[in-house]
């Protein structure tokens, strides 16, 4: 296996780990997920980092593991696994439709990456789509997802998939801006799971659908 | 000290104000809220005055870089940096009274109010970050860092609205400004080709030289991705839904500096972007989608200020409305149009200002944002009174205030331009925020004071900094000052990627109109 079908099978992974964020009962079991997930971009990161000569992503794959592997899912663990809504019901599309909708996102991801000529990172192109199918699926969570918990998740998959994207056509940027997106990626995280804990204490609901004072 | 060690400390000034706010929140009392008020006063203060003596210093010395190439001041960054500098100055001094009130109310606690001061200088810090980042990576950081440091602003009461509008507020622009990474991304590694050093591939000043270079089909795909990114933090219609519920459910401070220069920072990057597209792409899309963008924002806000009876939300529909007209005068293009809608920028946040400082005392005075429940605060309140109503006629466009000048920019803009029926479309649609602003002013400023009503004012340091605000909002209404049609002038050359614009900036009345061509 080349280095470069290492990195497009293991970015692969990311959108079964995708799946599985987004699928998991509670919050707590989808901060696991969201652990594995990490770690599998770490190993991309890792992977990429030797096939393309980018000695910067070393340093990326270090970041990215002690903030999305330990730092991350160790707060939204903890804080949100104490959480939880039981007039809410988990989703409101089944896992077969999850998984024909997350077919269907990669599907027009790839033929969008395909079409578009991008002279820097031709050789990506399969990591490059999946990438961006994962940015897609991260919104999809956020706009399906009644649950505020479950949303937070939503923008976790985002972020990492404009990440991998990021790695994969801008690993000659500077440690600093990977070290900027990451903390405002943490911050993100850690202001959403605040907001959140005080609707609960608040409205005691996590049911997005109950947030409906301000309108017009 | 060097403009550029002044850049610096503009940065680093807003920092020690939060820290020392947030330090004093942990210890509680009411000398914790004087050392924090204090900070943060010394911190807004030392942050108006140091922006101000870099835009005069780019006026007289010209472009200023600092840290490296890291920090960059132009005239369009030093027309930003003043805007956020003056209004941090005057919202900052307007939330001591205001503040106070909620304190002697019973709404907040001595620790939360030091918490106000520390998000406060937190939020103006990000802001200066923004537009003086010169690493459009950077640039993307500071926007996100905005959301994140307001957002507890937003939901600063913990109400059930308040929260409400925080999540929307986070969860809409963490999304929206996630598009925009994706188009710094695109940039940037279409920069890192083509630059013959990758290293300077993320720095706005390097890469916007070399932008004729770029692939066109990139930067046409990145252009979008921007335009939402951006464009949701700006409040552009349709990634405007955030907009209405974070601007009225803040404190009116914080309402302002939303309103007032938080949607110009993200416009701001925005406009950069589009400087590096142009060369690439040619100006055709940029301007086809502001203008697109543009119009639909001044239909959308002035249809739907017309039917608000909340008065924090009729103002926030103001604001798409004239992002709306900003971004319409981009798309205008040409000197006169984009020398138009970066002095719109400016007349937009100091009028806008005034507006929700004004709002701020009538929740004072009235405890509701009901037009319906407020009546005839000409009577109870005069000076708060007559300076509502001369903010609320600025912002109908009528002379001789500030949005008349600009407005008036535009509309001739447009008209040079061939875009007359557009021009006509869009002052149809401005009488729908002039019939909404005449009827606030008549039913609820106006009129009979209210029975059993205390009539009298707020408090000086709620008026001090409305009575500076209407002074300005006069001052640019009457002539446009020498200083500002400089920096607009040179900020409008930068756009454009010219020299400095001789495009007329100022009031008809003002000989320019006649001494330059245009």
């Amino acid at each position: 296996m080349t280095g470069l079908q290492l990195v497009n099978g293991l970015a692969s992974l990311l959108i079964v780990t995708s799946l599985l964020v987004i699928e998991a009962r509670g919050a707590a079991q989808s901060a696991l997920y969201y652990a594995l997930q990490s770690l599998v971009l770490v190993l991309v990161f890792l992977a990429l980092a030797a096939t393309v000569d980018a000695p910067r992503l070393f340093a990326w794959a270090a970041i990215a593991f002690v903030t999305k592997v330990v730092l991350v899912p160790a707060i939204m663990y903890r804080t949100l696994g104490r959480m939880s809504d039981p007039t809410l019901a988990p989703r409101r599309f089944g896992l077969a439709w999850t998984i024909i909708f997350a077919a269907a996102v990669v599907a027009v991801c790839f033929a969008v990456v395909s079409a578009i000529h991008l002279p820097g990172a031709a050789t990506l192109k399969p990591a490059l789509a999946i990438s961006l199918a994962h940015f897609f699926l991260g919104l999809t969570c956020i706009v399906i997802q009644r649950n505020l918990l479950k949303q937070v998740f939503g923008f976790c998959l985002m972020e990492n998939g404009s990440h991998l994207t990021l790695a994969l056509m801008a690993n000659q940027a500077p440690e600093l801006v990977e070290i900027g997106l990451v903390t405002d990626a943490i911050f993100a995280v850690v202001v959403m799971v605040i907001i959140a804990t005080m609707i609960r204490a608040k409205l005691q609901t996590l049911d997005v659908g109950q947030l409906t004072s301000l309108r017009g | 000290m060097t403009p550029s060690a002044l850049l610096v400390v503009l940065l680093l000034a807003p920092v020690a104000g939060m820290a020392i706010a947030f330090l004093a929140s942990l210890s509680g009392g009411k000398r914790a809220a004087v050392v924090a008020e204090t900070a943060h006063v010394v911190a807004v203060a030392a942050v108006a005055a140091i922006a101000l003596a870099l835009a005069a210093s780019v006026l007289t010395d010209g472009n200023v870089l600092a840290v490296g190439s890291w920090l960059y001041l132009d005239p369009f960054a030093a027309i930003l940096v003043a805007l956020i500098g003056l209004i941090a100055l005057l919202t900052g001094v307007y939330s001591l009274g205001y503040i106070r009130h909620d304190l002697a109310a019973g709404t907040i606690g001595t620790a939360q109010l030091c918490r106000y001061y520390g998000f406060f200088d937190l939020f103006v810090f990000t802001m200066l970050w923004t537009v003086t980042a010169n690493d459009i990576v950077m640039m993307w950081v500071g926007i996100e860092a905005t959301t994140l440091g307001s957002a507890f602003l937003v939901g600063f009461y913990g109400q059930r609205a308040s929260l409400e509008a925080a999540w929307k507020y986070v969860i809409i622009c963490a999304i929206g400004v996630a598009f925009g990474l994706y188009g710094t991304m695109l940039v940037y590694a279409e920069a890192a080709r083509v630059l013959p050093d990758p290293g300077e591939a993320s720095r706005w000043t390097f890469v916007v030289g070399h932008a004729a270079a770029f692939d066109p089909g990139v930067m046409r795909l990145a252009f979008v991705f921007v335009l939402i990114g951006f464009g949701t933090k700006a409040g552009l219609f349709p990634m405007h839904a955030w907009l209405p519920d974070a601007h009225s459910e803040a404190p009116s401070p914080v309402s302002a500096l939303l309103s007032g220069v938080l949607v110009n920072c993200a416009l701001f990057v925005l406009i950069r972007y589009s400087a590096i597209v142009t060369p690439a792409t040619g100006a055709g899309l940029p301007q086809t989608l502001f203008l697109v963008l543009g119009a639909l924002s001044i239909a959308v806000g002035s249809l739907l200020i017309f039917v608000q009876t909340d008065i924090k939300r009729l103002l926030a529909y103001s604001t798409t409305e004239n992002v709306g007209l900003i971004v319409l005068g981009f798309g205008i293009g040409g000197e006169l149009g984009v020398a138009a809608a970066i002095l719109h920028m400016i007349n937009h946040s100091f009028t806008k200002t005034l507006m929700f400082c004004g709002t701020g005392n009538i929740l004072m005075k009235y405890g509701t944002r009901d037009v319906r429940a407020i009546k005839g605060l000409a009577a109870l309140a005069p000076a708060t009174g007559a300076m509502l109503i001369a903010g609320a006629l600025a912002l109908c466009g009528i002379p001789p205030f500030n949005i008349f000048v600009s407005e008036f920019m535009l509309v001739i803009a447009g008209l040079r331009a061939g875009y007359g029926w557009l021009m006509v479309l869009c002052l149809l649609l401005l009488t729908a925020t002039l019939a909404a602003l005449l009827r606030f002013i008549g039913g609820s400023l106006l009129g009979a004071r209210p029975q059993g009503a205390r009539p009298g004012e707020v408090g000086t340091l709620a008026l001090a900094p409305m009575l500076i605000l209407l002074a300005v909002v006069v001052m640019l209404g009457v002539a446009v000052p020498q200083p500002v049609t400089r920096l607009v002038q040179g900020a409008t050359g930068v756009i454009l990627r010219s020299t400095p614009a001789t495009a007329a900036v100022a009031a008809p009345w003002q000989p320019s109109w006649r001494q330059q061509p245009n």
